[in-house]
């Protein structure tokens, strides 16, 4: 099976935000890029595929600007794909998901492609538009929040799970198709120190940027930081059942949230 | 005369959703053209005729897309088509899964700027401006979206539902291209209930009452499954519980399970690790209750209860079932 996986540079997790000098997004200075989170899940999604299915192939793509894109690639060769593509973005942050979702269909579209694995959102703008967007563009059917990815061989079919608010659905569907992951593995696999070192020299198939089509736009306008925490305002008491009616009075008449 | 709003429908037992409730309320304070709903499937007319409730004289519906379980992308077809049928500008979609994964299909079908997860719209001429949280909460970007198309998923529970106006909605059926075959072969094969029990689902609950390693054991969690449902809530959970089997991955919120925002979110146990932050803190009110005072879920927590979770809990649960006289 050919497998692609779509991978986000996105800040890590820790970083502290700073709003940039022209107030519109984040400063990108000084942060680490690294693997969106989901997308950690959805790289040991397709490996784990990849090891059950002989003569596979997991290809790692990418859109956004050096270095950090390149960085990303190259820490997925590491952890093990086959293949990897960067789709050159323009610099800086807050890029429109559509515009990245049509850079990379343009990527997958002349690659073999089975399966197109993707995060369900990505951690920093949490739009949950590139995988249906992907679908779009591929004329693939796609589905997101899936959990429980797996392929039938008897029926070559991929069958799986959707998490929805209600519960879960379970689907059936032939490939190719575009899946937006959910799973949270608690434990994706580390790369190896000689992996590492092999992945600094892999060879990266980089397409040029592409000028914009024109079309509808999106951009950033304002990028904004609560005011920071006061911190809880404690409720004091002498037993349990004090503290109790305590909260309860304060969640109902301050804060308003029941009855 | 300004060009239309579509709102898109979804709803169960033939009565629109909180979801779709909450788009109504925006496409009203958007202003712009009227109001125009659309729905699908089996219990079409039935939410055709909810939508008159909310004052909304004209709703488009397609009766039929070949079956009650398509994949995303023809719906997108269906909403692409109504949307153009009418001449419309905007289309707003709930906060809703549904909503979200269809606003990404609509905004490349229909060439049109699209967000998701926004928090507040307003019309600034050809341009609208939206705010939504970004990283987990921890900051707001405001977006500027350039028409003519515009698609908006809203961020669930970030509206109040609109004020009723009832009358009786024209109803328009149409009838969208066929869509190509590849969309129509996956099948849905069973439809599994939330495996969180009782309550409402984590997604969509508007209390949710996580537990945390604080909790201990698997079998003291129903101390935090018991509050949940004093208070009608869904039940949560930190990695730390997933991680140790005490209930499966689905409860897991944080920034490698669900991303939740409700109205109050109730941390039991929990320390407050960034990537469980991620996960909540986006909600409205947030409570901590731990046993250490220097817990950093105390930093984001609006009120805290620096306490035994086996002592303030069954207390709590008692308190909360007196007040609501239950
Ligand atoms: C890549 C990555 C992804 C992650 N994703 C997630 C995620 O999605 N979600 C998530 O939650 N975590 C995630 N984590 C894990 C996260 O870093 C923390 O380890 C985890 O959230 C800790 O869970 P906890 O707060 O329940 O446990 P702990 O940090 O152990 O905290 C337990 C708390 O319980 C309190 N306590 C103990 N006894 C009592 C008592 N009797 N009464 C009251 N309070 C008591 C303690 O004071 C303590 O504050 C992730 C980590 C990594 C590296
Ligand atoms: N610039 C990008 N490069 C590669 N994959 C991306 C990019 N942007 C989004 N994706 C994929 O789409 C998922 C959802 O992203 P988003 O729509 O931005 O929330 C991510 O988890 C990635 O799998």
């Amino acid at each position: 099976m050919e497998i692609v996986v779509c991978i986000k540079p996105v800040p890590e997790a820790e970083t502290r935000l700073r709003v940039a000098p022209d107030g519109r997004t984040l400063d990108p200075e000084g942060v680490k890029f690294v693997l969106a989170g989901y997308d950690e899940s959805a790289l040991e999604q397709a490996l784990l595929l990849k090891e059950s299915l002989p003569g596979s192939k997991v290809h790692a793509v990418a859109y956004g600007p050096a270095p950090r894109t390149e960085e990303v690639l190259r820490a997925a060769v590491a952890l093990g794909a086959d293949l990897a593509t960067w789709v050159e973005g323009p610099p800086g942050v807050g890029g429109d998901p559509v515009a990245a979702a049509r850079a990379l269909a343009g990527a997958i579209a002349s690659v073999p492609h089975d399966l197109v694995l993707c995060g369900k959102q990505a951690g920093d703008d949490e739009a949950g538009i590139v995988p249906p967007a992907l679908g779009e563009l591929l004329a693939a059917p796609d589905f997101g929040s899936v959990v429980d990815l797996r392929w039938d061989t008897s029926a070559s079919r991929l069958t799986f799970l959707r998490s929805t608010e209600a519960g879960g659905e379970r689907w059936e569907s032939p490939t190719p198709c575009v899946i937006g992951l959910q799973q949270a593995w608690n434990d994706p696999r580390t790369a190896k120190l000689p992996n590492i070192l092999k992945s600094r020299k892999a060879t990266i198939t980089k397409r040029p940027m592409e000028s914009a089509p024109p079309g509808p736009r999106s951009e950033p306008a304002k990028f904004e930081l609560p005011p920071p925490r006061t911190g809880a305002r404690m409720v004091e008491f002498k037993t349990p059942e004090e503290a109790a009616q305590k909260l309860v009075r304060i969640l109902r008449e301050d804060a308003k949230v029941f009855p | 005369m300004s060009a239309p709003i579509l709102v898109v429908a979804e709803g169960s037992d033939g009565r629109l959703g909180g979801p779709t409730l909450e788009s109504i309320s925006v496409a009203r304070t958007l202003g712009g053209g009227p109001v125009i709903g659309f729905a699908t499937g089996r219990a079409a007319n039935e939410l055709a005729s909810d939508f008159g409730r909310f004052g909304v004289d004209r709703v488009l519906i397609v009766p039929n897309l070949g079956s009650d379980a398509v994949p995303v992308g023809v719906h997108a077809n269906a909403v692409a088509f109504a949307a153009d049928h009418v001449g419309a500008d905007t289309v707003l979609f709930g906060g809703s899964i549904f909503g979200r994964d269809l606003a990404g299909h609509l905004a490349v079908r229909w060439n049109a700027a699209v967000a998701t997860g926004v928090i507040d719209a307003r019309r600034d001429g050809a341009i609208v401006e939206v705010r939504r949280p970004v990283f987990g909460g921890r900051a707001t970007e405001t977006r500027r979206l350039e028409g003519p198309h515009v698609v908006l998923a809203i961020r669930l529970h970030a509206f109040a539902a609109p004020s009723e106006d009832p009358g009786t909605p024209l109803v328009d059926v149409v009838v969208p291209p066929p869509v190509l075959p590849a969309l129509l072969a996956p099948r849905r094969t069973s439809v599994e209930p939330s495996t969180a029990g009782a309550g409402p689902s984590l997604g969509d609950a508007s209390i949710v009452v996580s537990g945390g390693r604080g909790v201990r054991a698997a079998e003291n969690f129903q101390l935090v499954e018991e509050l949940a449902a004093s208070l009608g809530a869904a039940v949560g959970a930190s990695r730390a519980v997933t991680d140790a089997g005490w209930r499966p991955s689905s409860f897991q919120v944080g920034q490698t399970g669900r991303s939740v925002s409700p109205q109050l979110y109730v941390a039991v146990g929990i320390s407050g690790a960034i990537q469980h932050l991620v996960g909540m803190l986006s909600s409205r009110v947030i409570v901590a209750i731990n046993s250490d005072p220097s817990a950093p879920i105390f930093r984001v927590a609006d009120y805290g209860i620096v306490g035994d979770l086996f002592q303030i809990l069954p207390a709590l649960t008692a308190e909360i079932r007196r007040v609501r006289g239950s």
